[in-house]
């Protein structure tokens, strides 16, 4: 992953409690269609790279434990591929 | 260019051509991001037109777009009100269930939705193959020109029409506004064009006005950013709340000459977020109030007033009894009678809120329905459902008065009602705490993610 660190369930936890600004601790761990957009917007960011996901993709992801899933997959993938 | 529209119906359909098509063929109306032209457009709108009349469309009748925002939609509500006819828009997030029970109540003559869709996740803007299927042969159900279903978190579901005279005399109004998106200007689209704000404050305004429509290509920070920065004209960023932060928290990565402002609707800006943007953008956040029913009401557009709004010219609001009154001159609402809604020529809004009589500026200050009685003391259940949300193990919490405050509580994990009652003990005197508690799995949204409030849905959630 461009030699950052893993994607951790921490990370998008963080980036989640940044949005509804609640402690880290009291970030809900479902997840609607808002937060996806923001978790994708600030995964792009830090790691600089796009994720290619399909509508599929997203359309499956519930909790933040499924968007770290999706998100690792689609981070391993060849870059360019 | 306009020709008096106070009688317009959907049955006359002239004013398509006169205040949405009309212009030079060669005017961008769209960037998706590939150009359409206004010449395309019109071409496109009459191959739809054709489409529809053959699949048994006819003046008088209804079309029900179920369309994600897409060139298919926007062709087939131009082709639909230039036919003469009605558009009926449907989410396409509604299950089949609730499109069903729509279909049922507004007896369209035609059903326009995709057969073919892609482009990805997150597309603010879908790339779409429609089809048109033949539903009932009978006329639209009123004389309006475009008919909404409610998508508001409280009461009983609601049709909402309006005319075509309606909708003229909003992009009127939006003319007279300053600090709206001119002539030559783009609008960075980001909101639903199903949705009121999306619907006639980008799409038909900026069709009537010449000011190109510019959705990101998909939903994210820099995305907006590129479509920002795609032409050299000024841009204007129409939103809702969600997206400044999506903005703001885009890296600075150089000038961006073209953002002249952004602007958005649907709920009160905190100020922290305010202030976070103009330190970021040096430019103004707007600040408008609509409703689905009369279309915008009042704005804000250069951040002067917040949290209050200037009402829009041609609109009147006054304060009865603490509730906000809307000049509604016909009730928007298709077969209900609701004098506590709409009576005499005006909306009744709900909200609470004030009008100052000095200056006539509007303090929208929440829903009056959240405030409620006991023992003569004065609740706001909105503090109750703050309170509830904040604590730790909720994700979620809708607290309504039904025969005393019900809180329906989805839980983050293990909670028990023990442990619930207890923390909120800690926080709330007792005549505020939820006389009842529900612990559901997963409270009722709607399509648009909303909380329902709606008490007789509340109470099948938990059984």
């Amino acid at each position: 992953m461009s030699g950052r660190p893993d994607l951790g369930r921490a990370d998008l936890v963080s980036m989640l409690a940044e949005l509804t600004a609640k402690p880290v601790d009291q970030v809900p761990h479902r997840v609607g269609s808002m937060e996806l957009a923001w978790l994708v917007h600030l995964v792009e960011q830090r790691y600089d790279r796009r994720m290619d996901l399909t509508d599929d993709q997203l359309a499956g992801i519930r909790t933040v434990d499924d968007a770290l899933a999706v998100f690792r997959t689609s981070l391993t993938s060849p870059a360019d591929g | 260019m306009d020709r008096p529209t106070e009688n317009l119906t959907a049955q006359d359909p002239a004013w398509v051509d006169d205040v949405l098509l009309a212009g030079p063929a060669t005017d961008i109306c769209l960037r998706l991001p590939e150009a359409v032209d206004r010449g395309t457009l019109r071409q496109l709108v009459g191959d739809a037109q054709t489409r529809l009349a053959a699949a048994g469309l006819r003046p008088g009748g209804a079309a029900a777009l179920r369309l994600p925002p897409s060139l298919a939609y926007v062709v087939n509500l131009l082709a639909t009100w230039r036919s003469g006819a009605q558009a009926i828009l449907l989410d396409h997030r509604l299950t089949d269930h609730e499109v069903d029970r729509a279909l049922q109540r507004l007896t369209p003559q035609v059903v326009v939705a995709p057969v073919r869709t892609g482009g990805g996740a997150l597309r603010i803007f879908v790339d779409v193959t429609e089809g048109v299927t033949a539903h009932s042969a009978q006329p639209a159900v009123s004389g309006h020109a475009v008919i909404q279903l409610s998508s508001g978190s409280t009461g009983p579901s609601k049709v909402i029409g309006r005319t075509a005279a309606d909708l003229v005399a909003e992009v009127h109004r939006y003319t007279r506004i300053d600090g709206v998106a001119l002539p030559g200007e783009r609008i960075i689209l980001l909101p639903s064009m199903v949705h009121v704000l999306g619907l006639v404050g980008g799409l038909l305004y900026g069709l009537h006005a010449n000011v190109e429509l510019v959705p990101p290509e998909r939903l994210g920070g820099d995305a907006i950013l590129a479509a920002i920065r795609a032409q050299d004209t000024p841009a204007t960023v129409l939103g809702v709340p969600f997206h400044i932060g999506l903005l703001a928290s885009t890296r600075a990565d150089g000038p961006l000459p073209q953002l002249k402002r952004m602007t958005t609707g649907g709920e009160l800006v905190p100020a922290a977020t305010a202030q976070a943007f103009a330190d970021r953008f040096g430019v103004p956040l707007g600040n408008m109030y609509g409703m689905t029913e009369v279309g915008v009401i009042g704005t804000d557009l250069y951040g002067r007033h917040r949290p209050s709004i200037m009402p829009a010219p041609g609109i009147e609001v006054r304060e009865v009894g603490g509730e906000l009154r809307v000049s509604c001159p016909a009730s928007p609402y298709v077969g209900l009678s609701d004098p506590s809604r709409w009576a005499d020529g005006w909306l009744h809004t709900r909200d609470a809120g004030t009008v100052d009589p000095a200056t006539g500026l509007v303090t929208v200050k929440g829903r009056l329905d959240s405030q409620v009685s006991v023992g003569g003391l004065k609740v706001d259940l909105t503090e109750v459902e703050a309170t509830l949300t904040g604590l730790p193990g909720v994700a979620a919490a809708v607290v309504v008065y039904d025969d005393g405050i019900t809180a329906y509580v989805q839980p983050d994990g293990p909670l028990s009602e023990e442990v619930l009652e207890k923390l909120l003990a800690e926080r709330l005197a007792g005549y505020k705490r939820p006389r009842t508690l529900h612990l559901v799995d997963q409270l009722p949204r709607t399509t648009t993610g909303k909380l329902v409030r709606a008490v007789p849905v509340l109470r099948a959630a938990a059984p």
